[in-house]
C-alpha cells in the first residue's frame, strides 16, 4: 500500500514540475504584444536582509504599477510598458550569478541591484561585462564603487562618505560634545561606515575614546556597555543593521547606560523600532535619506506625499525610505532613457552618468564611480521626537525642532 | 586490483570518457545561462564526489565540509592578492591561479592533517557535529581577524578568457576538476584501500581486528577529501570574483554535499552525479523563478527525498532490479 | 569590579542559553536525533508569544504555559509523523537532513506569516534595572534567568521523580529492555519530543522579551544549543544548565578579555576541543546519543 502512495506522489510531483515551465512560457507569450521594457534583478527575500529586500521590492512594484497605469512611458515617441523580472537570491552568490545570467540571456537590458556587497559585486561583474547598467538601492560598501565599473550606480553615497553631513550637524550643537565612541558590527558595510565615522569625527576635532567591534549578529552587548559605563563618551555612534541597533538601545536602557548623544545609522527609521522602545526612543539620532513631508518635485508622482499616498493604497506594509529608493531607481532609469532618447543600454548608461534630477527621493546625481553624490544624496540627520521620526538637519529640510541636550533614559517623557 | 577493475568496468569508463567529450562541447552549443547551470552542476558533482571519499566510502559523514571550501578560497585569495600582488597576477594570471590552487590545497591538507587524528576518533553524529564546529571556527576566525579580510571581502584577479566567454572558462576548469576527482575516486574505490574502507564502513572494530589499518586509511581519506574540496573552493572563489566569509563558509554547502550523495546513492560514484544534476536543476532552474516560496519547497523536497528514497536513486534501482530478477527466477 | 560585572552578565546570559538548549539536549540524549529545526521551534515560541502579547496585551511571561502546551502537541505530531518515519526508513544521520528540511520550511513559513521584519516584545517592565552598588543588572534578564531556572527545575523534577520521567530515562538507556517491560517506545519518544518542543517554545518566549528576533535567527539558536549540549553533556537539565552557564561566562569573558568580536570563535573552538577531549560532555552519562 505505501508503495502505491509513494509512486502516485512522485508522479504527481514530476508532472507538476514538468508543467511549470510550460505554463510560464505560455504566460510570457500572452503578454508579448505591447512594447516592453524589462528590468531584471535579484532581491534578498529569505536571508538576513529580507526586510530591506521587501521594502525595495515594494518600491519597484509601486513605480512600475503607477507608470503602467499612466499608459506606460514615452521614450523618443514610442510607448513602453514596464515589466519586472525579479528573483530571490537567498543571499547566495552562486544562485545570484546563475539567475542574473538567466535574465541576461532572456534579454533583460536593465538591472536592479541586490543587497550586500558579496551579492552585488559578483552579479555586477556579469552585467558590467555584458555592458548593461545596474542601478541599485542596497549596496553601499566602498568596494562596489572602487572596482572601476562603468555601469553600476547606487542610490546612496558609499559607506565611508555617509557620515559627512552628520558631523557638520554635530558642529552646530550647543553645548558641544567633545568625545565619541563607535560600535560597529563585523560586516563589510558597517565596518566601512564606521571607518568613515572615525575619520570624519577626528577630522572635526572630536576625540575617539573607544572603537568597539561586535560580531555580525549580536545576542548580548553587556561587556561593551559596562565598558561604556566606565569610559562614558559624549557621543555613542552605532554602525550596524536595524535589529542589532534595537538590541543595543534596549540593553542600554535596561542597564541605565547613559551617553550624551546616541546615534544609530539604521534602526530608528523603522516604526517597529520606535514602538519597541516607546518614550525611550525620543532623542535618538539617525541618518535619514527620505521623508514623505519633503517638497521635492517628482516628474511622475509630483511629490513624495503623493507617492506615499499611492503606495498606501496598494500596500499595507508601512512605508520606509528603502521603498522610495527602490521607486527612485525606476524613475531614474526612465528619465535617463528619455534623456538619451533611446533604450540602448550603453546610451542609457551615459545618460545615467550625466543624471542630475529631482525625484520623489530627492536629488539624484551620481559620482564618477557611480555611487550617490555625497552632498546631493547624502543623508539628513533625523531624531526621534514624540515617538515619530523627524528631520532636524539641515535647516532647509527641517520638520521639527531639535531636542538638545537629550535627557537621560529615565528622565525621558 | 585496480587493473582488474579497469578491465571489468571498461564500458563504464568508456561511457565516462564519451560523456566528458560531450560535456566539453556544451559551451559552444548552449546559452550562457545553461553554461552557468552546467558550471554549478559540475561544482556540485565534484563537491559531492570529494565528500563521498570520506563520507560515502568510509561512512564518516562530515557536516562541515564547507570549512575546506572556505579555507581553500581564502588561503588562495590572500596569497594571490597579498603575496603575489596585482601586477604579478595581471601579468601571469594562470601561473597565479596555479600557485593559488597549490596554496589553497596545501592549507586544507595542513589543517585537515592537524585535526584528522583527534577528530576521527569520534564516530557517527559526534564526528558530524565536530566537523560542523570546525567549519564554524574557521568561518568566525576568517570574519573576525582583520588580516584574513573575511568581513571586508577579497577581490580576485580576473582570469583571461582565451577568446571564450568568461563563464565557459570556469566551466572548463570545473570540468577538468570533476574528471580528476572522479578518476581519483574510481582509483580509491577499486584499490586495496577502497576495499578496506568498505569493510570499515560496515564494522570498523571488526575490520581493525581483521588487520585493516583503519586509522591510516581514514586519515588518508580525510586529508584527500579536504584537499580536493579546497581546490574546488579556489576555483569557485575565482568564478565569483569577490568573496566575503558568507560566500564560501555556507552551512548549505556542507549539507548539500550530503544531499547529493543521499539522493543519488551513498557510497557510489554515479550517485553524487545524479544527485547534483537533480538538485541543481530543481532548485536553481525550476524553483529559480519563485520569489518567496522556494526555500519552503526545497525543504519539503529534502524531507520527501529522505522518506521516499532512503537508499538513493541508485540503491532503489538496484533493489528494484533484484526484486524483478527474483520474481523471474 | 569589572570582573564581577562580567561574571554576573555571563551567568544571566548563560541561564538563557541553558533553557534554549535543554530541549535539544533531551532529544539528542533520548532519541539520538540531532534536531536541526530546534532553533525554528524556539522562534515559533517567540512568535506565538509576540502575537499573544501584541494582540491581547497579556504579559509575555503569562504566555509561557499556553505556548508550551501548543508546542507539546506540535512536537508530538512532528516526531511521530515525520522523524520516527525517517529514522525507521533510513538512519539517524539521515533524519538530521529531515530536520534541516523542516527548518527551511519553518523559516520560510515564518517569513510568510509574520513578514521578515524583526519583532520584539517589550512589556511595561522591560526597561527597569537593579543597581547593587556598582553592579547593574536589568530586570528583563534577571527575570529571564529566574524563569529559566524554574523551568529547568521543573523539568528535572519530571524526569527524576515522576513515572513518565522514569519511563523516558529507561527508554533512553535500554530501548529493548524498556519495550520488554511493556513500554510503548514510540509513544515515549514522541512525548519526549513534545516536552523538548514545549521547552524550546518557553525559551523562545523568554528570548523574545530579551532580544529582538527575526526568522533567519533560527540557525543561531540551533548552533548555540549544539555548543551548550557538547559542553554540558547530553540529555539532562543539569548538563544543559552547566553548559549554558559556562557558555555565558565564556562569551562575556572573551569579549571582555580578547575583544567583543570574538565570543563566537571561542564558543566553537571550545566545542571542537571538548568533542575531541571529552565527547560525552562534562556531565556525560550513558544516554543513547553518547554511545
Amino acid at each position: 500500500m505505501p508503495r502505491i502512495d509513494r509512486r502516485t506522489a512522485l508522479t504527481l510531483a514530476g508532472a507538476s514540475v514538468l508543467a511549470m515551465p510550460a505554463l510560464r512560457s505560455a504566460r510570457a507569450q500572452a503578454q508579448g504584444s505591447a512594447k516592453k521594457l524589462v528590468f531584471g534583478g535579484s532581491i534578498p527575500l529569505s536571508g538576513g536582509a529580507a526586510e530591506t529586500g521587501l521594502n525595495v521590492n515594494n518600491g519597484y512594484l509601486t513605480a512600475v504599477k503607477y507608470l503602467n497605469e499612466q499608459g506606460g512611458v514615452d521614450i523618443a515617441g514610442t510607448k513602453y510598458q514596464l515589466e519586472l523580472r525579479l528573483f530571490d537570491d537567498a543571499s547566495d552568490p552562486s544562485r545570484a550569478t546563475t539567475l542574473i545570467q538567466r535574465l541576461l540571456d532572456g534579454n533583460a537590458d536593465f538591472f536592479l541591484g541586490s543587497f550586500g556587497s558579496n551579492i552585488v559585486l559578483p552579479t555586477a561583474a556579469i552585467t558590467e561585462r555584458a555592458e548593461k547598467p545596474m542601478v541599485q538601492a542596497g549596496g553601499g560598501s566602498d568596494q562596489i564603487f572602487n572596482q572601476g565599473y562603468q555601469f553600476v550606480f547606487g542610490m546612496f553615497p558609499r559607506a565611508t562618505r555617509q557620515f559627512q553631513s552628520t558631523v557638520a550637524f554635530f558642529k552646530t550643537l550647543n553645548p558641544q560634545p567633545k568625545t565619541f565612541s563607535v560600535i560597529a558590527t563585523n560586516d563589510a558595510f558597517s565596518k566601512t561606515f564606521a571607518a568613515g565615522i572615525v575619520k570624519d569625527c577626528q577630522a572635526a576635532g572630536y576625540q575617539l575614546i573607544e572603537n568597539y567591534l561586535l560580531p555580525e549578529q549580536i545576542s548580548d552587548a553587556s561587556s561593551v556597555l559596562s565598558s561604556i559605563r566606565s569610559k562614558t563618551p559624549d557621543m555613542l555612534l552605532c554602525a550596524m543593521h536595524d535589529q542589532n541597533s534595537l538590541l543595543i538601545a534596549r540593553q542600554m536602557i535596561a542597564t541605565g547606560t547613559n551617553v550624551g548623544l546616541l546615534f544609530q545609522g539604521l534602526g530608528p527609521q523603522l516604526a517597529s523600532y520606535r514602538e519597541a522602545l516607546g518614550k525611550h526612543a525620543n532623542g535618538i539620532f539617525y541618518s535619514t535619506y527620505w521623508d514623505q513631508r519633503t517638497t521635492w518635485k517628482d516628474p511622475f508622482f509630483e511629490s513624495p506625499a503623493k507617492f506615499a499616498e499611492y503606495y498606501g493604497k496598494n500596500f499595507t506594509r508601512p512605508i520606509a525610505y528603502h521603498v522610495a529608493a527602490g521607486a527612485a531607481c525606476i524613475i531614474t532609469y526612465v528619465k535617463a532613457m528619455q534623456a538619451a532618447r533611446s533604450i540602448d543600454p550603453v546610451k542609457v548608461r551615459d545618460a545615467l552618468a550625466a543624471t542630475d534630477l529631482e525625484t520623489l527621493y530627492g536629488r539624484v546625481k551620481f559620482t564618477k564611480e557611480g555611487d550617490g553624490d555625497a552632498v546631493a544624496m547624502g543623508p539628513s540627520v533625523g531624531q526621534v521626537l514624540k515617538s515619530a521620526g523627524e528631520v532636524v538637519y539641515p535647516a532647509g529640510g527641517k520638520t521639527a525642532e531639535l531636542l538638545w541636550p537629550v535627557p537621560a533614559w529615565d528622565k525621558k517623557s | 586490483m585496480l587493473r582488474e577493475a579497469i578491465a571489468r568496468q571498461r564500458w563504464w569508463i568508456l561511457a565516462a570518457l564519451l560523456g566528458l567529450a560531450v560535456l566539453a562541447c556544451v559551451p559552444f552549443v548552449l546559452m550562457p545561462f545553461h553554461v552557468r547551470v552546467g558550471q554549478l552542476i559540475l561544482l556540485s558533482t565534484a563537491l559531492g564526489l570529494a565528500w563521498t571519499l570520506l563520507g560515502g566510502f568510509a561512512g564518516y559523514w562530515s557536516f562541515g565540509h564547507t570549512a575546506f571550501i572556505g579555507l581553500g578560497a581564502f588561503a588562495a585569495g590572500l596569497f594571490e592578492t597579498q603575496m603575489l600582488g596585482t601586477p604579478f597576477m595581471r601579468a601571469q594570471p594562470l601561473v597565479g591561479l596555479g600557485l593559488g590552487l597549490v596554496v589553497g590545497m596545501g592549507a586544507c591538507a595542513v589543517v585537515a592533517g592537524a585535526v584528522a587524528w583527534p577528530i576521527l576518533r569520534l564516530r557517527g553524529i559526534y564526528f558530524a557535529v565536530a566537523m560542523l564546529g570546525v567549519a564554524q571556527v574557521l568561518s568566525e576566525l576568517t570574519n573576525s581577524i582583520d588580516a584574513f579580510k573575511g568581513s571586508m571581502g577579497l577581490v580576485f584577479p580576473r582570469i583571461p578568457a582565451f577568446g571564450l566567454r568568461q563563464e565557459a572558462v570556469f566551466y572548463y576548469l570545473l570540468l577538468i576538476a570533476t574528471a580528476v576527482i572522479l578518476a581519483i575516486a574510481f582509483a580509491v574505490k577499486n584499490a586495496r584501500i577502497g576495499h578496506g574502507l568498505a569493510a570499515m564502513r560496515e564494522d570498523e572494530d571488526t575490520a581493525r581486528m581483521l588487520g585493516v589499518p583503519t586509522e591510516r586509511y581514514k586519515i588518508t581519506m580525510f586529508v584527500l577529501s579536504a584537499t580536493l574540496t579546497g581546490a574546488l573552493g579556489v576555483i569557485y572563489a575565482h568564478s565569483l570574483g569577490y568573496i566575503t566569509t558568507g560566500s564560501v563558509y555556507r552551512t548549505d554547502f556542507s549539507l548539500n554535499m550530503i544531499v547529493y550523495n543521499l539522493l543519488g546513492g551513498m557510497g557510489t560514484l554515479i550517485g553524487p552525479m545524479i544527485g547534483s544534476v537533480i538538485m541543481v536543476v530543481l532548485t536553481q532552474v525550476i524553483l529559480g523563478g519563485f520569489l518567496n516560496l522556494h526555500m519552503f519547497l526545497t525543504g519539503a523536497m529534502l524531507v520527501a527525498l529522505v522518506l521516499a528514497a532512503p537508499r538513493g536513486i541508485v540503491g532503489t534501482w538496484l533493489a528494484f532490479r533484484r526484486r524483478r530478477r527474483d520474481a523471474a527466477a | 569590579m569589572l570582573a564581577l560585572q562580567t561574571i554576573l552578565d555571563g551567568l544571566v546570559l548563560g541561564g538563557l542559553y541553558a533553557l534554549a538548549a535543554v530541549g535539544f539536549s533531551l532529544i539528542f540524549g533520548v532519541l539520538g536525533v540531532v534536531n536541526l529545526s530546534h532553533g525554528a521551534i524556539v522562534l515559533i515560541g517567540a512568535y506565538f508569544t509576540w502575537f499573544a502579547w501584541h494582540v491581547t496585551g497579556m504579559d509575555p511571561l503569562l504566555c509561557i504555559p499556553p505556548v508550551m502546551l501548543v508546542l507539546f502537541g506540535l512536537g508530538y505530531i512532528y516526531q511521530r509523523g515525520l522523524i520516527q518515519l525517517a529514522v525507521d526508513r533510513s538512519s539517524l544521520l539521515a533524519s538530521m537532513l529531515v530536520t534541516f528540511g523542516v527548518a527551511l520550511m519553518l523559516r520560510n513559513a515564518l517569513v510568510l506569516a509574520f513578514s521578515p521584519d524583526f519583532k520584539s516584545i517589550s512589556p511595561g517592565w522591560a526597561f527597569s534595572f537593579l543597581r547593587l552598588g556598582p553592579l547593574t543588572i536589568d530586570l528583563v534578564r534577571i527575570s529571564a534567568l529566574a524563569a529559566s531556572l524554574a523551568l529547568l527545575g521543573a523539568l528535572a523534577y519530571v524526569l527524576n521523580r515522576t513515572s513518565i520521567g522514569r519511563v523516558i530515562r529507561a527508554t533512553a538507556q535500554q530501548e529493548l529492555a524498556a519495550r520488554l517491560c511493556g513500554v510503548n517506545a514510540r509513544h515515549v519518544y514522541a512525548v519526549t519530543f513534545g516536552v523538548s518542543a514545549a521547552f524550546a517554545g518557553a525559551s523562545g518566549a523568554i528570548l523574545g522579551i530579551v532580544l529582538p528576533f527575526s526568522p533567519p535567527d533560527e540557525a543561531n539558536w540551533t548552533l548555540n544549543a549544539f555548543v551548550v549540549v557538547v559542553l554540558g553533556g547530553v540529555g539532562s537539565p543539569s548538563g544543559a544548565l552547566l553548559g549554558g552557564l559556562l557558555l555565558g561566562l565564556i562569551s562575556t569573558a572573551t569579549s571582555q578579555l580578547i575583544g567583543p568580536a570574538f565570543p563566537n570563535v571561542m564558543m566553537f573552538l571550545i566545542l571542537v576541543l571538548m568533542l575531541m577531549v571529552r565527547p560525552a560532555g562534562l556531565l556525560g552519562n550513558a544516554f543513547a546519543g553518547t554511545r
